[in-house]
């Protein structure tokens, strides 16, 4: 008991002079201000990109059905992305700090675990659709070339999809993997604290 | 309640949590403020459905969970010793020694002794955590024998 009593006093005894509240206030419009410009950026490359994509398409005026269904593709990809990464923002705003730790942690461990499962699919999803337009889109363009032409053309394309496919996606996939389970072990290790007697 | 009135009435509160959960004046300060601007933003959603003190502590043990999110801060340790010296210099030794034995133990063992000598009652440190109240007992209990324990072997 006169343990007890001696930490409280001593930890009472801590404090420290409270930044100034304009302060406060100036960081929070400050966050405000960078998520939103994060956002905007983010929505307005994909503008940007899907815009040129539309462009090529009405300037060059492409006949084959393969060639829309190449840039349909691609957009799709990249628009899939987008929504993609901007729902994994939200999910993360959504979090009710209000909860009990225990509710809190279980809510993490779940947005982190469901993270986990669409990084993998989402990620491969992507390369593959993008991979599809492009083989598709070069079709018509490659009929025109001599038989050298088009194999080769196809021949560096698939070899660059190849490398991507093998080497930069399960690596993308591994890292992001590694760092989440990570998270996800720390998670579980405190909420196994709460269960512990 | 008014915002303005919330911060002043329990910056040094929210301070001391965060302090104790991670023994480094600056980082605490920082996600003190950290808290203050959840508190900020999730007020009007606030539904007196706890006290407003409970509330705001849930919302500070949760920030200082979510840590583990974060790269990793800089350690007190590895500060340049001058640096280190000065921002310690004015506070007593005891009292260091007790929010560096506090930040020793693990997550939620910290936030646990934190409310408690905070004085909070045990049935509100429950509902914070999500714990029974005879579970906050035992472990408040067993923290308490730990701190006592370290005390000791450092030589008190």
């Amino acid at each position: 008991m006169e343990d007890s009593l001696d930490f409280k006093s001593l930890w009472q005894q801590r404090n420290t002079s409270a930044p100034d509240l304009s302060l406060l206030k100036d960081r929070l419009v400050r966050y405000k201000r960078q998520s939103l410009r994060r956002l905007l950026l983010l929505n307005l490359c994909l503008a940007a990109t899907c815009a040129f994509i539309v462009f090529i398409w009405l300037h060059y005026q492409p006949e084959l059905l393969s060639t829309k269904l190449g840039i349909i593709l691609v957009i799709a990809a990249m628009l899939g992305y987008m929504v993609f990464a901007n729902g994994q923002l939200e999910m993360f705003s959504k979090l009710d700090s209000g909860m009990s730790n225990s509710a809190y942690l279980q809510q993490l461990l779940k947005v982190k675990q469901s993270q986990k499962q669409l990084h993998t699919w989402i990620l491969s999803l992507y390369f593959l659709l993008l991979s599809g337009g492009i083989c598709l889109y070069l079709y018509e363009y490659v009929r025109r070339m001599s038989a050298l032409g088009a194999s080769t053309t196809y021949l560096i394309t698939l070899a660059w999809i190849g490398f991507n496919w093998f080497y930069f996606r399960p690596r993308t996939i591994r890292k992001q993997q590694a760092k989440l389970d990570e998270l996800i072990q720390k998670i579980s290790e405190i909420d196994g604290q709460l269960n512990a007697y | 309640m008014h915002f303005d009135e919330l911060y002043q009435n329990y910056w040094q509160r929210v301070f001391r949590l965060c302090m104790g959960y991670l023994n480094d004046e600056e980082a605490a300060k920082d996600l003190a403020q950290e808290s203050f601007l959840i508190i900020w933003q999730q007020l009007p959603k606030f539904r007196e459905e706890s006290a407003i003190g409970t509330w705001i502590f849930r919302i500070v043990s949760n920030t200082c969970l979510r840590q583990i999110n974060r790269e990793k801060r800089i350690p007190l340790s590895a500060m340049p010793e001058q640096i280190k010296e000065e921002a310690l210099e004015s506070i007593e030794p005891k009292i260091k020694l007790l929010y560096q034995f506090i930040s020793e133990l693990p997550e939620l063992e910290r936030i646990i002794i934190s409310l408690e000598l905070e004085e909070l009652k045990q049935a509100e440190i429950a509902n914070i955590t999500g714990l029974s109240e005879g579970n906050v007992r035992v472990k408040i209990h067993r923290i308490k024998e730990k701190l006592a324990q370290k005390f000791k072997s450092h030589g008190r």
